[in-house]
């Protein structure tokens, strides 16, 4: 097994955190925004996410070139965990800030770096992620959406769904093909381009959720042209390049975090209750919360001491085992106390645990299933 | 973390490796206990790692000494290491004076050794190795608290017992034996912090043990063909060496925590999550590892049991999950006005010194 280093926290680094929790305290009594479960998928505000950008909190990582601060990955991870334990609206930001800001400073170019990096700092620069295509979820070999040599340019032609948030978002980091599909080397010939969501040629339509809610979309393409400068990295290593960023994607706070607002509300009911026997069951959620989150900045650490090598395994087991624990929450917290879940219910713990139960079954399937995953971890740890 | 570690680990790791097979782990199960092994770790000075050199103790902090006692769990080494260096390190910590030879513990303050006139009287269940052992340092209850005593094993009576894994659990009793040394009497938080650091030692043994049986499942799993192919290829065997892989790598990131919290004076609740955590895993590795070693993990003949046997008798050994969860949930209940949230990540320096 991978030796996963452990994290102590230094004395700016704990200041750091009370400062962001403060913060959103004080937005929260404020009214600026109500707690939610899921709030990385489901709570999206651009002008939240223009604030969090004031405050210099997107892309903190980055070079101070671009806007950045050059600050850790762990400092990062504080943030994070702060968001999504308080269940803030940062959905906007949080594709370009956790995956298309790494990706840029890693394959893009000068130019590109210059012009979206400090709109996204600023909180001003949506981004989605199209990956999965109807026929092509887990399996992204088998992308079709293609896109053709021109003058000047690509020309994008097919489908992409389950773009989060690409109602809001002002562009998408899209997996293409740019060569035909050859069965023998079904990675080859995938690139990445940035396509600007309100292009010509661009059709965005909702997916109704089971909450009734949009968050996923359906981008159709129609001879959209794409400039040659909003190439990413090279022509044909998009696999690779997609590749890189997957260990940022699987293993944040964000893969444990998602029902955490249930979690609390759930300790202050039973709190409330003063039942002993009830806190006793629920301290194994937080057993199991820090066994987890131990994994999970481990991972962190290891990303920004460099050794990206070692990470694909217990990224992908934070995720899978992260996922699972954060999807069993609501059915501990209804055995414990008792909840008559409605997604606009007045009492606080009846509407998180209808957040929680109707986002659930997402939690294992978003950023590569849990099935997916189990076989990336089997392989790994066979050949170790 | 010492510098020394990682020589003192592999000298650990291969002393051990070259020295204990299954047969010498069996040994026990024959009423016989390894004596070549812990003159060899003796020798080495393994048996006092984390004692002030003062004392005679070899150097080293207490995470060099929890990685070793992790490497017993992790060859089922059949002596009593934890029991040896646990009471020589509470001795130290308690202003007594360590003890050379075999040591064994009892840290239960319901196990009542009533303490008068400098004499030892009462009676204990599950004393690990007290047969093997010389010195016998525990709580008792005096007219004026509770005290931690030395004493001879020789002035006691002493009944062979085992737990689930074969290993020494004796019934030990004392009638007005006189005790070697006393320490002043102990606050609740002193014994506390006792705990804490059994649990610890514990846990140590347990990742280790956790860490062997994913290595030999998965070795198993590779050599092992069924259908013509080897198990590793089948998708359902392929879910079970992921759960496993997971609990292992949960259980190691947990040690390397508490082992970090505990020598940097970290809140102490770390120690109490992983308690927690591992009793889950404990039943996830064992169940998980029998089911892919099928009929012959139940075996004699075979090393799992070794491993499996060890961890469910460890799981009910001293301070439990159910001990460790009422301290946590008396603890919310105490921080009315906190969120979860807040609790979970004060880190604040909380001394476990004692």
């Amino acid at each position: 097994m991978v030796q996963l280093p452990t994290v102590q926290f230094t004395k700016e680094q704990e200041q750091f955190r009370l400062e962001v929790r403060a913060f959103l305290q004080e937005e929260i009594a404020k009214g600026t925004f109500i707690p939610k479960c899921d709030s990385w998928l489901s709570g999206d505000d651009s002008s939240f996410s223009r604030l969090i950008g004031q405050k210099g909190w997107i892309g903190i990582t980055w070079p101070k070139k671009y806007g950045g601060q050059e600050r850790s990955t762990i400092d990062r991870y504080i943030l994070t965990e702060e968001f999504l334990a308080s269940g803030a609206p940062v959905a906007a930001h949080w594709f370009a800030d956790r995956q298309t800001g790494p990706l840029l400073l890693r394959y893009g170019t000068e130019e590109q770096r210059e012009f979206f990096l400090p709109k996204i700092i600023k909180g001003e620069c949506y981004f989605g992620i199209g990956l999965s295509e109807p026929n092509s979820g887990s399996d992204l070999a088998s992308v079709s959406t293609r896109a053709e040599k021109v003058e000047g340019g690509w020309l994008v032609n097919g489908q992409k769904i389950w773009t989060s948030n690409a109602h809001i978002c002002d562009y998408m980091v899209t997996l293409v093909r740019t060569s035909p599909f050859d069965g023998k080397n079904k990675h080859a010939g995938l690139s990445q381009l940035i396509v600007d969501l309100h292009a010509d040629g661009i059709t965005i339509v909702p997916i109704k959720f089971l909450t009734g809610e949009s968050h996923y979309n359906e981008v159709f393409f129609d001879n959209v042209f794409v400039p040659d400068n909003r190439v990413v990295g090279e022509i044909g290593n998009g696999w690779a390049q997609g590749l890189a960023e997957l260990a940022y994607e699987r293993s944040g706070p964000e893969r444990i975090l998602s029902t955490f607002p249930l979690i609390d509300e759930l300790i202050q009911e039973l709190k409330r209750q003063n039942n002993t026997e009830g806190l006793k069951q629920a301290s194994k959620i937080v057993a199991r919360l820090w066994g987890l989150r131990n994994l999970s900045i481990g991972v962190a650490q290891l990303l920004e001491s460099g050794d990206g090598e070692n990470v694909a395994i217990p990224a992908a087991l934070v995720k899978a085992f992260g996922t699972k624990f954060e999807q069993s929450i609501p059915e501990i917290t209804r055995l414990l106390v008792q909840t008559y879940p409605t997604l606009d219910a007045k009492r606080k713990i009846d509407r998180l645990m209808a957040e929680s139960i109707l986002h659930a079954p997402g939690f294992t399937i978003r950023g590569g299933t849990s099935e997916v995953l189990y076989g990336v971890v089997a392989k790994g740890v066979v050949t170790q | 973390m010492s510098e020394m570690k990682d020589m003192i680990l592999d000298v650990v790791e291969r002393m051990l490796k070259e020295n204990v097979d299954k047969d010498l782990v069996d040994i026990i199960e024959q009423g016989k206990w390894a004596s070549d092994l812990w003159r060899l770790l003796e020798e080495n000075g393994m048996n006092v790692v984390a004692i002030s050199e003062d004392n005679g103790g070899a150097g080293g902090d207490l995470e060099d000494l929890l990685n070793i006692v992790r490497l017993t769990g992790k060859y089922a080494a059949p002596v009593p290491f934890i029991e040896t260096t646990l009471a020589n390190y509470l001795l130290e910590q308690t202003n007594l004076q360590v003890v050379d030879g075999l040591a064994t513990y009892m840290l239960a303050t319901n196990q009542a050794f009533v303490l008068e006139d400098g004499k030892l009287t009462g009676e204990a269940v599950h004393i690990p190795w007290a047969r093997h052992t010389k010195h016998f340092v525990t709580l008792a209850n005096s007219a004026d608290g509770i005290h931690l005593v030395e004493i001879d094993l020789s002035h006691a009576k002493i009944i062979p017992g085992t737990n689930l894994a074969s290993e020494p659990r004796d019934t030990v009793t004392f009638d007005h034996a006189l005790v070697s040394q006393v320490s002043a009497a102990l606050s609740f938080d002193e014994i506390s912090a006792m705990t804490t650091l059994e649990t610890a030692f514990q846990l140590a043994l347990m990742t280790g043990a956790i860490d062997k049986i994913n290595e030999l499942t998965v070795q198993y799993t590779k050599e092992r063909e069924q259908f013509g192919r080897p198990i590793h290829r089948f998708q359902l065997v392929q879910q079970h060496i992921v759960n496993l892989a997971g609990e292992t790598a949960i259980a190691l990131a947990a040690f390397n925590n508490i082992t970090d919290a505990l020598l940097n004076n970290r809140q102490n609740n770390e120690v109490a999550y992983a308690r927690i955590r591992f009793e889950e895993s404990i039943q996830a590795v064992a169940t998980i590892s029998h089911q892919v070693h099928a009929a012959i993990g139940t075996t004699h003949e075979h090393a799992l049991h070794q491993y499996t046997r060890r961890l469910w008798a460890w799981r009910d050994e001293g301070a439990n999950a159910s001990y460790w969860a009422d301290v946590v949930a008396t603890q919310l209940l105490e921080n009315s006005g906190d969120s979860l949230w807040n609790y979970l990540t004060d880190t604040k320096q909380t001394a476990i010194k004692l």
